[in-house]
C-alpha cells in the first residue's frame, strides 16, 4: 500500500493531473453554459424544453454523472497513458525494478494510484456540474425542490459505482496501451485512436462493438434516467446495464493483467 | 593463500540483441570490500552487464551470483542489498530531490525514516533538496542518482559512469564517499570512461572488450605485468641494444616504436626493472640517452581492448 500512497502523493503534484482536472471541469462547465443559453432561446421550443429538463432535478443527478463519465472516458485513457508512458520515458520504472520492486505489483499499483486520482477528478467535475445545474436552474427559474429525492439517490448510488468502474477501466486501458508502447506520446495517441476508432467502427458493426470497452461504459451509464442519458445507439446494439457492467469489469481485469504481464516480462533498457 | 570472498560473480554471461553480440561469455569476479573499476570501450557490454546485474534484462546464458546468492528471475530480494545507478539518473522532473527519493523509497527495500535526509547530506544536496529536479544541473542530478543508489545502505553498489557531469569538487567528494564505503566493507563496482579517475579510485579493475573479459586483477599487478620500459638510444645503436634487452626481459618482448621520428625501444616488463635494463645496456657498451618506466591504465586499456584514439592529431 505504500506504493499506492506514494503514487497518489506524486500524482497530486504532477502537472498532467491538474491539466486533466481543469480540462474535465472546464468542458463540463462549458456544456452547462451552452445548455443554459439554449434553454433561454425561444426559437426552438423543443431544444429549450430539453435544456430545461437537463437543468431539472432529480434528472440532473444522473445526466451530469453520465456526462462527466462520457467526457472523462477519453481523458481517463489519456491520463492513464501519460502516467504509464512517463514511467518508461523518465526511467523511473527502471530505478524501482533495480531496487528490487516486484514489476507486476509496481504496474498494478501504478494503475491504482492513477485510478484514485481519476476518481477524485470525476467527483470534482461532478460537483462542478451539479453546481452549474443549480446555477442554471436559478437562471431559468426552474425549481430545485426535487434535489433531495431518496428514490433517485438509491439509483444514483448504483450509478456512481458504475461510474467508478468505468473510470477505472478507462485509466487501466490507457495505462496498458502506454505500457505496451513504452512511451507517453505513443500511449496517448494510441489511446485516443482506440477511443475514437471504437466509435467509428461501431457505426458499421454495432453488434460487435457493443462488447468493446467504451461502448460497454456507455451502455452501463445509461441505466439512470433512461432515454436522456443514453448514447445515440439503438437498443439492439447496446448491452443492458447489468451485462455492460460485467463486460466493463472484464475489460478492467484484462487491462490490468496485460499491463502486469507486460511489465513483468519486459526487457527494461534505456 | 585464502582467496577473498566475492561480492559479485558472473559466469559465462551471454546476451545478444538480434544479431549483435553484447556479451559473449563474461566471467567477472568482484572481491568483497573493494572498489572494482569496470572498464571497456563503448559497446563493450558494460551497461548490458549492469542491466543484467539489476534484473532489468535477462541473460541468454550464464549465471550471476550477488552477495553470495544466486541471482536470477524472481530473486528480487537480493537487490534489497544492492544500490545501482544505471546510465542516466531517473527522476520525476516535477518533484523535488527529496520527494523523488521518498517516491523511490516506497519501492523495493524498506528505507528507515531519516535515511533520505542522510543521503542528501552525503551528496551535499541538502540545500537544494526542496527544489524541483527539473531545475537541477547535470552534476546535481548525478549526485541525486548516487544518493538514490545509497538509499538502502547497500552492501554492493553498482555505478554506471558516476562521475558524469560532476565538477572537480564533486568528483573528489564522490571518490572519498566510495572509498569510505569500501573501507566499511562494502563493495563498489564502478563503470567509467575516465581512466585516470578509475586509477585513483579502484583497487581492482576488469576490462571488457567485445563482450568478454580481457583483463582482471589489482591495478598494481596488472600494470606490473603489462608495464613497459621505454629506452632511447642513438639510432646507430638500436640494432645492438635490441638483443641486449631481449636477453634480460625475454625473447619477443622488445620492440621498436615505429612511429616516424621516434627511436624508442620498448621492453615489455615490470617497470621496476628499468635500472637492470640500463645496467645491461651499459655493460654492452650502449648508453641510453633517456629511460621512461611505467605503464598507465590508459596504455593498458588501449592495448588490451585493441582501441585506437578516435581523433588523430592533425585531423581537420
Amino acid at each position: 500500500m505504500r506504493l499506492v500512497r506514494s503514487n497518489v502523493r506524486r500524482l497530486v503534484r504532477r502537472p498532467a493531473t491538474l491539466v486533466t482536472y481543469l480540462l474535465l471541469i472546464g468542458l463540463v462547465l462549458l456544456i452547462y453554459l451552452a445548455v443554459i443559453v439554449a434553454s433561454q432561446q425561444a426559437v426552438d421550443p423543443q431544444s429549450a424544453l430539453a435544456s430545461r429538463m437537463i437543468l431539472t432535478f432529480p434528472n440532473a443527478w444522473f445526466l451530469t454523472l453520465s456526462m462527466v463519465v462520457g467526457i472523462g472516458g477519453l481523458l481517463g485513457v489519456t491520463y492513464g497513458a501519460a502516467i504509464a508512458g512517463s514511467e518508461w520515458t523518465w526511467g523511473t520504472l527502471k530505478a524501482s525494478v533495480a531496487r528490487g520492486e516486484r514489476r507486476a505489483w509496481y504496474a498494478l499499483m501504478g494503475i491504482a494510484g492513477a485510478v484514485v486520482m481519476a476518481w477524485a477528478g470525476t467527483l470534482l467535475a461532478y460537483a462542478a456540474g451539479i453546481g452549474a445545474t443549480l446555477v442554471g436552474a436559478h437562471v431559468i427559474n426552474a425549481t430545485s425542490d426535487s434535489i433531495i429525492d431518496t428514490a433517485a439517490f438509491g439509483q444514483l448510488a448504483v450509478l456512481l459505482g458504475r461510474a467508478g468502474l468505468a473510470i477505472a477501466m478507462d485509466v487501466a486501458i490507457g495505462f496498458t496501451i502506454a505500457t505496451i508502447a513504452r512511451s507517453q506520446l505513443a500511449g496517448i495517441g494510441a489511446g485516443i485512436g482506440l477511443y475514437l476508432g471504437e466509435g467509428i467502427i461501431g457505426v458499421f458493426v454495432p453488434g460487435i462493438v457493443k462488447w468493446a470497452p467504451f461502448a460497454a461504459v456507455s451502455a452501463m451509464m445509461a441505466g439512470g434516467e433512461e432515454g436522456l442519458g443514453a448514447a445515440a445507439v439503438t437498443s439492439t446494439s447496446r448491452l443492458d446495464p447489468g451485462t455492460a457492467t460485467l463486460v466493463a469489469a472484464v475489460w478492467l481485469v484484462v487491462a490490468c493483467a496485460v499491463a502486469a504481464l507486460w511489465t513483468e516480462r519486459a526487457e527494461i533498457s534505456g | 593463500m585464502v582467496e577473498a570472498s566475492a561480492a559479485l560473480v558472473t559466469r559465462g554471461l551471454a546476451k545478444r540483441y538480434g544479431k549483435r553480440v553484447a556479451l559473449d561469455g563474461l566471467d567477472l569476479r568482484v572481491p568483497a570490500g573493494t572498489v572494482y573499476g569496470f572498464l571497456g570501450p563503448n559497446g563493450a557490454g558494460k551497461t548490458t552487464t549492469m542491466r543484467i546485474l539489476t534484473g532489468l534484462i535477462r541473460p541468454d546464458a550464464g549465471t550471476v551470483e550477488l552477495l553470495g546468492r544466486p541471482f536470477g528471475r524472481g530473486d528480487r530480494r537480493v537487490l534489497f542489498n544492492v544500490g545501482a545507478l544505471i546510465e542516466a539518473p531517473s527522476f520525476y522532473p516535477f518533484l523535488s530531490g527529496r520527494e523523488n527519493l521518498r517516491a523511490l523509497a516506497a519501492a523495493g527495500a524498506p528505507v528507515p525514516k531519516g535515511r533520505v535526509d542522510e543521503v542528501l547530506e552525503l551528496v551535499n544536496l541538502q540545500d537544494r533538496a526542496t527544489d524541483r529536479v527539473s531545475g537541477y544541473s547535470m552534476g546535481m542530478r548525478q549526485r541525486l542518482g548516487i544518493a538514490a543508489a545509497l538509499l538502502n545502505d547497500p552492501k554492493l553498489l553498482l555505478l554506471d559512469e558516476p562521475a558524469n557531469g560532476l565538477d572537480p569538487a564533486g568528483i573528489v567528494g564522490m571518490r572519498e564517499t566510495l572509498r569510505s564505503l569500501a573501507a566499511q566493507g562494502r563493495t563498489v563496482l564502478v563503470s567509467s570512461h575516465i581512466l585516470s579517475e578509475v586509477e585513483h579510485l579502484a583497487d581492482v579493475v576488469g576490462i571488457v572488450a567485445n563482450g568478454r573479459l580481457v583483463r582482471e586483477g589489482p591495478i598494481d599487478a596488472l600494470l606490473a605485468v603489462d608495464g613497459e620500459v621505454r629506452i632511447r638510444v642513438a639510432p646507430s645503436e638500436v640494432m645492438a641494444a635490441g638483443p641486449v634487452l631481449e636477453r634480460v626481459v625475454g625473447a619477443g618482448l622488445v620492440r621498436l616504436d615505429e612511429t616516424p621520428g621516434r627511436d624508442w625501444l620498448i621492453a615489455r616488463c615490470d617497470p621496476a626493472r628499468a635500472a637492470e635494463l640500463n645496467r645491461a645496456l651499459a655493460e654492452a657498451g650502449v648508453f641510453a640517452s633517456r629511460i621512461e618506466a611505467g605503464a598507465t591504465l590508459e596504455a593498458l586499456f588501449l592495448e588490451v581492448t585493441g582501441s585506437a584514439p578516435d581523433v588523430r592529431p592533425g585531423a581537420a
